[in-house]
């Protein structure tokens, strides 16, 4: 079955240039300025799938060809179809915010910092979990209508799939959208940022899953992060996913390295020398509260998750516990460390999991 | 009013074909002229200021996503007329050359063109002197040389310097670094009942401890315009030195620095049709004098050893590096061109944009304007930060962009606590220029209202 299939994708304009395929299922690479209605030199006739294939991006756009729609997630495709058919561009907004209305609201314990998406105008936070199969599912919220809209979008077309295929996607499949959000790696993207967030996340659920621990979650976590279902601990890492931060242990202490700085590797130390842990995970998420009172004047070197597990726990209560970590680090606490945020189990509870 | 036509008489400025060889003076003839002409034809009410303007400005004739474009983001930067444009041109086209230091002939027309933008610059604020004017980067860089130079030599523990809470960023963070290495404090005046800062607490607020004032002297959220005379005239009481920031009033009124009697006051060229990459510092010559460098390099040195240096006379101790030269020269001519029209006539103009601004604005349903509203004695700026209740102001930004054409911001316009103050995390802003008109007014409403509309059926 051959079809061709006029599209614009360029919504606000009334012109149609003429889509082509050339190779499937990849686009034309740029042959951005030959638009002509009448040329038909460039129409080719092929077996398409009957669903609506994508259309031909702008001329002013990316002269690399888009992901293929295949390796989206089904739901996405869909989504990204559904945009495709409507083409007034308000109705597309409609559409948006349609989506973003009937998102499931986030509860506000989720609201964190952690959860934030940088570089909003607007505020959008993006809550992300495993299942037992580790297919990552999101929720999300935000106060602007359309952002909402956009992330209901990505929630919607990323929840309930495996990890790889998540972290797969690349953004440039809002070109097929036609809402004309900018792809630019600006500060101000928010579109790019959440994507990038929600992929992030999902990469260290991963992470955390596959490594085994930390699956009895209900840690006695002292800042926002309060669940139960496996959530992954802030990781240390701002943009990329792998750069080498403490992502916690097997058996065997091993240590989280990268990023620690000299107050970090006195309290690994310490908590080494002192506890003989099994496992030991010292993070510094300073950079987390960089803007608040409790940092000016330090180092920077102010905020730490600290996830111990170790025989010195038997037999003492959660505040013991605590106690006895405090104690250890109160000439820290002394001298500008600020906050510590503890989880301190004993071998036991961690095998019995 | 009956079909006259008028008709203007070309002048140099308006045409874009400008040498700069002809000498300035030529120029600036041309320009007296041409605002006699203008006041006449706007006296007359024949055409507004702004639809006078608009032809200059190539950028503002275009589409965007499919309608034409109204720019109304002018308190963000401004757009620049042709003669800047051209000016830029010719001088990498004629006489590109480094200054100050070269025998040459094109270095030294290069030389003799950045020192006479100095002077435009300073004629401009009316500066006793051209050495009180340092170039640098933009004004946030301006607020940096003081910070640095000055501030570190002259604070000491327990010094007060005073802000208004609607401070921009760049009149805060840098005092907080300062503040930090010299143990000096920073107090904040907060805002009246009228949205304004509170101009009598501020006075309360001065005392013997204080060494530094930093105000706006227009909010570039708000629009409230402060009294600036009354409190350097209270700061120099006590010993205290007035830092202005003058980024949002310099390009929309006239602002006299010898009237201010203002220590420091920086402006930045982009916002008024100067080209970006350019402000500068306003300093009191035995001010400047005093302070040591900002940053070190060649053209601050004086002359240069293994182990010490001595630096040059202000205002090139402070100006390390080549210069941005074309960049001056365009402000130079930024400044021609604005002076040819008149600053009191744009301001005049603009206060009356500024009220019909306002008063469009309320018509809005469930809208919140910041700031005072205009009276017989409070005159607003030109622009409006507002929320309309329920609706995000970045959908609002979005929407009259994408179906519009309207650039507005959204955002917290680098006064987060200004907006804390406020209660909001962000709001919308439009702001003008003498070359908007009534009918970009009008077309934002318009396009205001029916946004409002379509995020309401929604709900």
């Amino acid at each position: 079955m051959a079809s061709y299939f006029i599209s614009s994708a360029r919504f606000c304009t009334s012109k149609y240039p003429i889509a082509v395929h050339l190779s499937k299922p990849l686009l034309l690479p740029s042959k951005p300025s030959k638009f002509p209605f009448s040329s038909n030199r460039f129409i080719s006739f092929q077996n398409i799938p009957t669903k609506s294939p994508p259309p031909l991006l702008s001329s002013s756009s990316t002269s690399t060809p888009l992901q293929p729609m295949e390796e989206l997630p089904p739901k996405l495709q869909d989504i990204i179809k559904l945009f495709q058919s409507v083409e007034e561009p308000k109705a597309k907004y409609e559409q948006l915010m349609f989506y973003g209305k009937n998102l499931k609201p986030l509860d506000a314990q989720f609201k964190t910092k952690d959860n934030k998406v940088e570089g909003c105008v607007s505020q959008v936070w993006v809550r992300a979990y495993l299942d037992e199969d580790k297919n990552v599912f999101y929720q999300a919220d935000s106060d602007s209508v359309l952002t909402k809209g956009l992330a209901a979008l990505l929630v919607n077309g990323l929840s309930g799939r495996p990890v790889p295929e998540v972290l797969k996607i690349s953004p440039d499949f809002a070109v097929r959208l036609g809402l004309q959000q900018s792809l630019t790696p600006s500060r101000n993207n928010g579109f790019l940022n959440m994507l990038k967030l929600m992929q992030r996340k999902a990469l260290e659920l991963l992470i955390e899953a596959k490594k085994g621990s930390g699956s009895s979650g209900n840690g006695q976590i002292v800042n926002d992060n309060s669940e139960k279902p496996v959530e992954s601990s802030s990781l240390d890492s701002k943009a990329d996913e792998n750069s080498g931060v403490g992502s916690s242990s097997l058996k065997g202490s091993e240590e989280s390295s990268g990023g620690l700085g000299s107050r970090g590797m006195r309290i690994k130390e310490k908590l080494e020398r002192e506890l003989s842990p099994i496992e030991l995970k010292v993070e510094d998420v300073s950079y987390q509260h960089a803007g608040h009172a409790g940092v000016r004047g330090s180092d920077g070197e102010t905020h730490f998750n600290l996830k111990i597990v170790s025989k010195e726990f038997e037999g003492k209560s959660l505040v013991k516990r605590h106690r006895l970590v405090y104690g250890l680090l109160d000439q820290e606490l002394q001298s500008g460390l600020h906050a510590l945020s503890i989880v301190a189990k004993t071998p036991s509870e961690v095998e019995a999991k | 009013m009956e079909g006259l036509v008028v008709k203007l008489p070309s002048f140099p400025f308006l045409s874009p074909n400008i040498s700069s060889s002809s000498s300035s003076s030529t120029f600036r003839l041309g320009f007296r002229r041409f605002s006699a002409s203008i006041s006449a034809a706007v006296n007359e009410g024949f055409v507004s200021l702004g639809q006078l303007t608009r032809p200059d400005f190539p950028i503002l004739h275009q589409e965007v996503n499919g309608s034409k474009l109204v720019y109304l983001d002018n308190a963000a930067t401004s757009q620049k007329p042709t003669a800047v444009l051209k000016s830029l041109q010719n001088y990498y086209e004629a006489y590109n050359s480094n200054v100050h230091r070269g025998i040459h002939y094109l270095s030294a027309k290069a030389t003799d063109e950045y020192e006479l933008a100095r002077k435009k610059v300073a004629a401009f604020i009316n500066a006793s002197d051209s050495a009180e004017i340092v170039f640098t980067r933009n004004a946030t860089e301006a607020i940096n040389l003081v910070a640095y130079s000055w501030g570190l030599s002259n604070l000491k523990p327990r010094d007060e310097i005073i802000l208004t809470i609607a401070e921009h960023h760049s009149a805060i963070v840098p005092w907080q670094i300062v503040a930090q290495k010299t143990g000096a404090i920073l107090k904040f005046v907060s805002l009246d009942e009228n949205e304004v800062p509170d101009v009598e607490k501020l006075r309360e607020m001065i005392s013997t401890s204080t060494k530094l004032v930093v105000v706006h002297h227009v909010s570039n959220v708000l629009g409230s315009v402060l009294p600036i005379e009354d409190i350097v005239i209270w700061a120099h009481a006590v010993g205290a030195k007035v830092l202005v920031d003058a980024c949002q009033s310099v390009p929309h009124m006239v602002v006299d620095v010898q009237g201010l009697d203002a220590d420091f006051l920086v402006a930045s060229s982009h916002k008024m049709c100067g080209p970006t990459g350019i402000g500068f510092l306003f300093g009191k010559s035995n001010l400047l004098l005093t302070m040591p460098p900002f940053l070190g390099g060649g053209e601050m040195i004086s002359d240069v050893f293994l182990d010490h240096s001595t630096y040059a006379e202000p205002p090139s101790r402070f100006e390390a590096g080549t210069p941005a030269i074309g960049e001056a020269i365009g402000l130079g001519a930024a400044i021609d061109y604005l002076s040819g029209i008149g600053m009191q006539k744009i301001h005049d103009y603009e206060m009356e944009l500024a009220n019909y601004l306002y008063e469009k604005l309320c018509s809005v349903p469930n809208i919140r304007i910041y700031g005072p509203k205009p009276s017989d004695d409070i005159h607003r700026a030109a622009l409006c930060s507002f929320n309309i209740e329920n609706i995000h102001p970045t959908d609002i930004a979005t929407f009259l962009d994408q179906q519009h054409g309207v650039a507005i911001r959204s955002g917290h316009h680098c006064a987060q606590p200004l907006h804390r103050r406020l209660g909001v995390n962000a709001s919308a802003r439009a702001s003008l220029h003498f070359y908007n008109t009534e009918e970009d007014v009008d077309n934002f409403i318009q396009s205001l209202n029916d946004t409002v509309s379509f995020f309401n059926s929604f709900k």
